[in-house]
Formats: C-alpha cells, structure tokens, sequence
C-alpha cells in the first residue's frame, strides 16, 4: 500500500514547491517585464514563454542537457560535488520550468491591467516599491495571480514528459503521479492506475473549487452605490451654517 | 517656494518651462497636449525630465548637473490625479491613511479623522471608492494627498469629470483648503474661468512652452500675445499702425476696415508710432449704439447664438478687400437690443476695454 501511495508523496511535495518557487519567480518577472520597455522585450518574453510551446521532451532533454555532466548547469554542480538529474531536486525543476510560463504570462497581463496612474498615487504618498508591489498592484491583479497560481499547479502535477527525462522513473525518490500511472499500465498494474488517477481526479477538482471559490465577487464589488447627490446637498447646506 | 526649470524632449514635442511658485495657487492653464499634466509629473518625480532643476522649498528634488534625481516617495508631494486613482481595495479612510507613516495607530486615526471632517466626508470612511460618487471620490484623493502634510500640492484637472453643480461645490472646497493647507498648490486646467477663480497666479501653456506667467488680473488685461488672448477668451482682433501716441492715448489705424480707433493703453510701455501692433476686443465689451461716432463700426448683424446669460450676436463688416470681417458681440441678456437679422448696426469699442498686442 505504501507502495501504492508513494507517488502521490512525491507529487505533492513536488507541486507544493513548485507552485512557490513558481508564485515567486512568476511574479518577479511579471512585474519586471510589465514594467520593461526595452528594444529585446519580445525576445525575454519569447523566452519565458517557451517551455509553454516546445513539446515537454524536448525541454527535458535541454534541461538534461544543460543539467548533465558536460552541461554549464551540470558543471557548476559539480563544483559543490552535487549533480540533480535523476534525483528528486530535477522533478521541481522539470515542473517549474513546464508551469512558469503559465503563472508569468497570467500575472503579467494581471499587472498590466492595473492602473499605473494608481501606483504612482501609491509612490507619491511615500510607498517604495516593495509596498507598491504588495500593498497595490497584488491585491489589484489578486484574481489574475490567483488564477495563474492554480493554473501552474495543475500544470506541475500533471506534469510527465520533461520529469522522465530528467528525473526518470525511480520508484520511491523520483515517480510522481503521471509518471507511475504510466508505468503501472505499462506493467499492467491497473489497480495502482485507477487508485492514482482518482487520487488526481480529485485533486484537480478541489483546486479548480478552490478557485471558483476564491474568485468569488465580494459584495463590495458589485457597484452598489448610494444615492450621493442629497447627502452632497445636506452637506453644502450644513458648511454654511457653521464656517469651519 | 518652488522653483521649476524642466526640458524633456519627445518626437514632436518639447516641453520647456520655468517657473517659480511661492505658497499661492498657481494655475497652469492650456490646451490638451501642451505638456501641463508632464509638468506635474516631473514635480512629483514620475516622470525623468531630460535635463532641468526642481528645488521645493529648502530641498533639491532633481537636478540634472549633479545627477540628484529624489524618487517621488521622498519628494513629500501631494498629487491629485485626473481620475484620482484611488485604491479599489481600500476604504475611503484607508485610502486617506495610506501616505501617513511613522505614526501610531491612534495619532493616524485622528489625522484621518481632521481630514475626513475638512473634506466633508463624515460617515464615508468605511465606503470604497465605487461606492461613492465622483465629487466624494475627488475629496477622498484630495485628503489623500492632503494626509502626509505635504509641502506642495498638485492638482492635475480635478474637476474635468464632474458635473457643473458638483464642480461648483468642489471648486468652493478648494478655495476653502487654504483655511488648513498653507503649502504651495498648483492647478492644472483649460478652463480659465476655473483658473481664475482659484488661483492667484496663471501660466499660459502652449505647445510646451509658457506664453505667459502672470498674476491672473494681468493676464485678463493685457495679454502678451494674440494666443494667449484667444486662450484667455478675447473674440475679436484687428491688425493695424499705431498713428499718434499722447496723453496715454493711442490712436490705431486699421486699414482694412479704413477705420481709426482710440486706445486707452494702460500702463503699456514700448509703443512707438508706425508700430504694427494687434488690437483685442472682448466680445462682452461691444456696445451697440444708435448714431456713428468714434470708436464706432458699422456691422450687419448676421447671426445670433442665445447662451443662458447672454445674447452673442455676430456682425459682417465690409473690408476694403472682398473679404468679410465679422465680430462677435455679447450682449447681457435683458439687456440685450432688439436686434434684427441682415439690417445695420453701429457698435461702439470702448477705448479703456481694448488691448494691445505687440506680437
């Protein structure tokens, strides 16, 4: 049974770190590419947008590449006696690079639609750029960060054809969900595929709850506004009798 | 006191003034795109001006020879923008909280407090900004900008959005920030009737430059050029020479009306005789009247547009040339002559009423 359960372990300690690691670099280059208006603008964006558009075996195989024993990664790592391919670390990095581009791209169109006129306000009144950032255009672009968050989370649980590359399949250290669904039919195994795939069933339909959830319009939002003109009225009439 | 010498550069525009201001109302008055609102973003720091000088009292918040550019959170300005943006997810008293640091809980709720009463938004503070209507939303941005006690406040077109009745009351709140804001203010419009009523100082903005910086009682009376007194609502204008110059008394000739007419040039220094100069005409200031004499034109009344307070009636004159000169008159309503269209009238420019205009 422990057996059974293991992957779902490790794709959820993979998710989980993934998403953060994803929330933190996915909002960091949002907000410096909404902001960026230099002449290679496209080209970033082209890059960070790539994982999105490139078939996932071919990105596992750059980052097993980059990540080998011969690649710039690899060597760097080596430095430290470390490599990650084939170890746990490499299903985090498969699956950041697979779901960044989804919470990039969704935070950043978030970001841009947030009034610039509004963070200026924010900066006048003595906020610096760190407050900006979390005390205006978050709580602004809030429903469009979420959406991205939920988004790249499904992506990195779901995600299959860079993990084997890079991490392969080693039951207990690197077989996350869609890897051992896999091989369990490969191997025939179908009652550990039906358990796995209910199990990510209903881990797809809470988040996708979740999000519905957290979306959710609060009553302020719905432009309930009082009639103001007669309190205006009362309000002139009063100033006059009593000069302040 | 605020000095201000910008230059910023972009295709097809430059932006190049300097001005001083020193705890009055200035108005900056001009026409969409003459680099107003740019000006007050480079006070307040949003926007990098390519060269220049911004020094707000005893501070020096950018100058380009030594490279000092203060970000706009330690420029301590207060800004108030065209469509105020506040902030959607904070009430009203948030809102206004939001600039007041290094305080304690308590001496920030009663700031809030004292602003919310000044501006008259009691009972307002836990709304937000949808909920109110846009004169409240105005006040809630300007006690905003008004709650970090800044040295300078600037307001960039407070009023564009706002319905007459609301802008009046809102105006007459402006008037009344003096009685607890002593900083400069400085007013961005093209409503120059708003501009006068407000503030004490105008500048004239056109096409990036500043045409003319006045106090607002001199610049109605005599503008320097034929822009700004389009700008500052002069209708009527006549090229001609000046003929004599004695007791304060100017005589014009315009030729194409073939006409003389007598100037009471008011304090105007610099005229000589055979000068060619532009002579102004307010259209409130013609009289119609029943006989030819000086100062008097005869017009055939062509048009007439009714306004609430008054009549404008419009006047073909014959030229010598083929072409036609028309003047625009306003007469006050009541007052106003029983006029009828296609027949001839005299109208009479009183000499105190017209202006020069040297260039």
């Amino acid at each position: 049974m422990n057996d059974y359960l293991s992957p779902l372990w490790i794709s959820l300690k993979t998710v989980l770190v993934t998403t953060a690691i994803t929330f933190v670099l996915g909002i960091a280059a949002a907000r410096w590419m909404s902001r960026y208006t230099g002449k290679i603008k496209p080209i970033i964006d082209g890059i960070f947008i790539l994982p999105l558009v490139l078939p996932p075996t071919v990105v596992g195989f750059g980052l097993l590449l980059f990540m080998g024993k011969h690649g710039w990664g690899g060597k760097f790592l080596a430095l430290f006696n470390t490599s990650i391919v084939f170890s746990w670390p490499a299903t985090v990095i498969a699956a950041a690079v697979m779901s960044f581009p989804l919470m990039y791209m969704t935070t950043k169109g978030a970001f841009e639609q947030v009034d610039t006129n509004i963070e200026d306000a924010a900066r006048t009144l003595g906020a610096g750029e760190w407050r900006v950032l979390y005390s205006v255009t978050l709580p602004m672009a809030w429903p469009g960060v979420l959406a991205g968050t939920i988004l790249s989370f499904a992506r990195a649980l779901g995600e299959f054809g860079a993990t084997l590359m890079v991490a392969g399949n080693i039951p207990g250290r690197t077989t996350t969900i869609p890897v051992a669904i896999y091989f369990a039919i490969v191997d025939g195994n179908m009652k550990q595929a039906n358990i796995l795939m209910i199990i990510v069933l209903c881990i797809a339909l809470a988040s996708l709850a979740l999000l519905a959830y957290l979306k959710k319009p609060k009553p302020r939002e719905r432009g309930l506004i009082a009639n103001p003109v007669p309190s205006d009225i009362l309000h002139a009439g009063r100033k006059i009798d009593s000069p302040p | 006191m605020l000095k201000v010498e910008i230059n910023r550069t972009l295709p097809g525009f430059k932006l190049d003034i300097a001005f001083s201001v020193n705890g009055e109302v200035l108005g900056i008055l001009g026409p969409s795109g003459s680099g107003k609102t740019m000006t007050l973003l480079c006070i307040a720091g949003l926007l990098h001006p390519d060269s220049g000088f911004i020094q707000l009292n005893d501070r020096v918040l950018f100058d380009s020879t030594k490279k000092l550019n203060l970000p706009p959170k330690d420029r301590n300005v207060g800004f108030v923008f065209q469509n105020y943006a506040l902030f959607p997810h904070l009430s009203a008293g948030k809102n206004i909280a939001y600039g007041i640091r290094n305080r304690s809980p308590e001496e920030v709720n009663r700031r809030v407090h004292v602003l919310i009463e000044n501006m008259g938004l009691e009972g307002l503070q836990n709304r937000y900004p949808q909920q109110l209507s846009a004169g409240q939303q105005q006040r809630v941005a300007v006690a905003r900008a008004l709650a970090p006690e800044p040295d300078i406040l600037l307001l960039d077109e407070p009023f564009s959005a706002l319905d007459s009745l609301t802008k009046e009351q809102l105006e007459m709140q402006i008037l009344d920030l003096r009685q607890f804001y002593k900083g400069h203010i400085i007013l961005v419009t093209h409503d120059l009737a708003e501009a006068y009523r407000l503030s004490s100082r105008i500048a004239v903005y056109d096409a990036g430059k500043i045409a003319q910086y006045d106090l607002k009682e001199k610049l109605i009376s005599s503008p320097v050029n034929q822009k700004v007194a389009r700008i500052t609502r002069f209708r009527n204008f006549m090229d001609g020479v000046i003929t004599d110059i004695k007791d304060k008394q100017v005589w014009v000739t315009v030729p194409e009306l073939g006409t003389n007419v007598k100037v009471a040039a008011n304090g105007h220094k610099n005229l000589a005789i055979n000068q060619s100069i532009t002579i102004g005409v307010r259209s409130e200031h013609i009289q119609a009247v029943t006989a030819p004499g000086q100062n008097t034109l005869q017009g055939t009344l062509s048009s007439v547009v009714e306004n609430l307070t008054s009549i404008n009636c419009y006047f073909n004159l014959k030229t010598n040339k083929d072409s036609c000169y028309r003047i625009e008159a306003a007469f006050p309503r009541g007052a106003a002559p029983t006029l009828t269209d296609g027949l001839n009238y005299y109208l009479y420019l009183p000499p105190e009423q017209i202006v020069i205009i040297t260039n």
